[in-house]
């Protein structure tokens, strides 16, 4: 994210699942601009860990060069836990449908930016991918 | 409809439940009260299919079929639902979301279609209005942010919506003043029927002048130690568990 102008606004929202044995990065730049006066950014990095043989890492790069700017970085990281699947699965939900399930309320703040016929494709990647990723 | 034969469950390498033995028939309403520790959380949890919750002898059978044969899913899909002592919050979800998916997969397990849409929503405002809550309700995270009141609500709210055959409560009236208690006797006793059996376990005997059981089972030391019918429980309240003890061994 560039920021040029004055009084510019950015909101970067990264979400990254890991299942399995993998590793995911976030890496991120968020540069201001000598002339970026008063200009804001909020970055905000979650990861969820599915399993616990996977892990996540954040590498944020923030270039600043003005003084005036405002830049916030939040990372979270969370697990699918087991009370949660019991939880769906003690209301007759399978084990891989509560994942999903989850899963994809995690995604929610990215998946509802998108255009709808995109989102459901996006989804229904997500799911095909995970397929299998618990256990 | 529920049949439990002399379990002994293995809890972390100790056993809790020393062979424990229960019948339960449709159209009854039975309430488990013992002291802490006596396995009556442990019960509920092995016939709801926790893990951790390792069988070494005895059987559970529910409507003919072996219990312990079948995954968390089926069981609750064949019509057996826990409501939790201690619900677990489930951020990102919406509790419509839960609702519509549970009662999707009991029908499909039962080969029926999925419930259309205006059909569903009236059911769970209908029984929204029933607990006395509110329809923004929905449009939460399951439990997020809940009291200990609304989350037992919640799972009552979800017993009316999913209606089924085996209820079992985990102290469902921990954590509740006296009104939200009404409203969730309420609940419960609206699920009151012939083909429909509720397990109430709980510690005090007040919740039991408002869901009036057919029988009460004392639990104690893994195993039912007496059973008899409402009065018992008054009984237990005047004199205590050990009261009880004394009396049986």
């Amino acid at each position: 994210m560039i920021h040029i102008g004055e009084g510019t606004r950015s909101y970067i929202v990264a979400k990254g699942i890991s299942a399995g044995k993998s590793d995911q990065s976030y890496r991120g730049l968020v540069k201001i601009g000598p002339r970026a006066k008063g200009a804001r950014n909020f970055t905000q990095c979650d990861s969820l860990l599915i399993g616990d043989k996977c892990g996540a890492h954040t590498f944020p790069y923030q270039e600043i060069g003005n003084s005036t700017a405002t830049i916030e970085h939040e990372a979270t990281t969370s697990k699918i836990g087991e009370d949660q699947l019991f939880y769906c699965q003690s209301r007759g939900i399978s084990e891989e449908d509560a994942v999903s399930m989850i899963v994809n309320g995690f995604c929610k703040d990215v998946f509802q930016e998108l255009p709808m016929e995109f989102a459901v494709e996006a989804e229904a990647l997500l799911n095909v991918t995970l397929e299998g990723a618990v256990g | 409809m529920l049949q439990v034969n002399d379990l002994h469950v293995t809890v972390e390498g100790k056993e809790i439940l020393k062979g424990l033995t229960l019948t339960i028939n449709a159209g009854e309403v039975h309430a488990i009260m013992g002291p802490n520790g006596a396995g009556k959380s442990t019960l509920s949890a092995v016939i709801a299919g926790k893990d951790g919750y390792e069988v070494t002898q005895g059987s559970i059978t529910f409507e003919g079929k072996d219990v312990l044969e079948m995954e968390i899913e089926e069981r609750a899909q064949a019509g057996l639902l826990l409501g939790f002592q201690y619900p677990v919050e489930i951020p990102g979800v919406k509790n419509i979301y839960l609702l519509k998916s549970a009662l999707n997969a009991q029908r499909a397990a039962r080969g029926e279609g999925e419930m259309p849409a205006p059909e569903f929503m009236k059911l769970v405002k209908e029984k929204l209005g029933f607990m006395k809550m509110d329809a923004s309700f929905l449009q939460r995270a399951v439990n997020e942010g809940f009291s200990g009141g609304e989350k037992k609500r919640n799972e009552i709210l979800q017993m009316l919506v999913l209606q089924p055959k085996l209820a079992m409560l985990d102290e469902i009236d921990s954590g509740l003043d006296i009104d939200a208690m009404k409203v969730v006797a309420d609940g419960v006793n609206s699920l009151r029927a012939e083909e429909r059996a509720i397990l109430l376990v709980t510690h005090y005997q007040r919740l039991l002048d408002y869901i009036v059981p057919d029988k009460v089972h004392v639990l104690v030391d893994g195993r039912i130690v007496k059973t008899g019918d409402a009065e018992l429980a008054k009984e237990l309240e005047a004199n205590g568990y050990e009261g009880i003890e004394e009396s049986v061994a």
